[in-house]
């Protein structure tokens, strides 16, 4: 059954087709029928449309990304707006995932600055929680160590770490884990957002940076729809739509970018540059308002 | 056991089969035409009936240099093609009008969230799509 579940979130299948698969494998509810599987929600048992839930997923910046982006535009490193690693122990279940997330995003933004032995206490960190999800033989210490050893050779670090992510991220989807995954991508989100914001509040409100926050007028929505699939049965999805919401609200209040984000678009070689012409800069009161929608959003993530 | 039966266990296995066939092409694909890109990981996978498309959200950086790669193979031996929007979807690019191309290199002036449909123009079948990025300096430094 599990295997028919990973398949159906590829959204590949018409109804009819699942459904005959159901009958046949047996076991599988009319619920499960839906592409859904059977998770902890913490707060009670519950399915969903995973077709729904993967198709928003994945629009969200991973990690690896957006450290490739912080290591180009070069931004400076900060230790105080990252999550404490000496919790990580303390964490489990959909929690344990969101932190996932956030510490895996935290190790990306140190070693994007070259911090190589605060990535290193994020990857123990990191280490730690992945007993819980099995995936600790990605993340094992002779992984951290393998990792460790490249400090002098960014590219492949980062080639590395992403061979690592996309590990995390398979075996999560087929060990039946997608709840996991969804927590470890959104907590992974809202950790990029605190500290593109942190960055911006220390003086850096630069082009990129504002390009990213109005990205999330965008991205949001999207989250939004992630988590509310299971609204119904889930508190603790209830609860994240709540802060989202009132994160979505605080983006559209941004001023809106150029009049046309039609880009011009130039082919040469197999080669598509599109150019937005965007002019982006953001006042600091937006950013005020965006980072008091945020914290709570990371608190209920990382409160122990 | 009723014919009615025999038919729907050949249809769940035909399903299964394709299914499969659709997950074996990812491998291949990012094998062949990766190159140097990173990837982290994320892949989209369909089978594309009857004008069926495949939608995918995607965050692109400016300063990056995306690879996509559109795998598969229609019933008819097409290739996929792509259809990428901006976040107000409105359309940007169809590749279908420049050609077909194993891969598309990208690289946008500012971080934008896109959406990208796959699609078949002619024709229905597995399709897939990998993204891959790296950074657009080191594209330019050659190394």
């Amino acid at each position: 059954m599990r295997h028919v579940k990973t398949l159906l979130g590829s959204g590949g299948f018409r109804k009819g087709e699942i459904f005959v698969m159901c009958i046949l494998l047996s076991g599988c509810s009319p619920s499960r029928e839906e592409g859904g599987r059977a998770g902890q929600a913490g707060d009670s048992v519950y399915v969903l449309r995973w077709e729904e839930v993967e198709a928003y997923m994945n629009a969200a910046p991973s990690p690896v990304q957006v450290a490739v982006w912080l290591r180009q535009e070069k931004v400076p490193f900060y230790k105080e707006p990252l999550h404490d690693p000496t919790l990580a122990g303390r964490y489990s279940g959909l929690k344990g995932a969101a932190n996932l997330g956030i510490y895996l995003t935290d190790m990306a933004y140190a070693h994007a600055t070259g911090h190589h032995q605060e990535a290193y206490d994020y990857f123990s960190s990191i280490s730690r929680l992945a007993t819980l999800y099995n995936i600790e033989d990605i993340l094992s210490i002779e992984r951290i160590r393998q990792m460790d050893k490249l400090q002098d050779q960014p590219d492949s670090a980062q080639k590395l770490f992403a061979r690592y992510y996309g590990e995390i991220q398979e075996r999560l989807n087929e060990t039946g884990q997608q709840l996991m995954l969804r927590h470890m991508i959104l907590g992974g989100w809202a950790e990029s957002l605190h500290i593109i914001l942190y960055l911006v509040e220390r003086g850096n409100n630069n082009q990129p940076l504002s390009e990213l926050i109005l990205l999330q007028r965008s991205l949001t929505p999207l989250l939004v729809k992630l988590y509310s699939v299971d609204t119904l049965h889930s508190s603790v999805s209830k609860q994240i739509v709540y802060y989202l919401q009132g994160l979505q609200a605080e983006f559209e209040r941004l001023p809106a970018s150029e009049p046309s984000k039609t880009p011009t678009t130039t082919i040469k070689q197999g080669v598509i540059q599109m150019n937005f012409k965007q002019q982006v800069q953001i006042a600091p009161e937006h950013i005020q308002a965006i980072r008091a929608k945020v914290e709570p959003l990371r608190q209920f993530f990382i409160e122990v | 056991m009723s014919l009615r039966w025999v038919g729907i266990i050949l249809l769940a296995f035909y399903g299964l089969y394709a299914q499969s066939g659709c997950r074996q092409i990812i491998p291949s694909c990012r094998a062949s035409y990766m190159g140097d890109f990173s990837w982290d990981g994320r892949y989209w996978k369909a089978e594309l009936y009857g004008g069926e498309v495949a939608e995918i959200y995607y965050t692109f950086f400016r300063g990056l240099r995306y690879r996509l790669i559109p795998c598969g193979r229609s019933s008819n031996q097409s290739v996929p093609h792509l259809r990428i929007y901006n976040s107000n979807r409105t359309l940007v690019l169809d590749t279908r009008e420049h050609g077909e191309r194993k891969y598309w290199d990208l690289e946008l002036s500012s971080t934008q969230l896109l959406i990208i449909q796959l699609y078949y123009s002619e024709g229905e079948g597995c399709a897939s799509l990998l993204i891959g990025h790296k950074s657009a300096e080191i594209v330019r430094a050659g190394k």
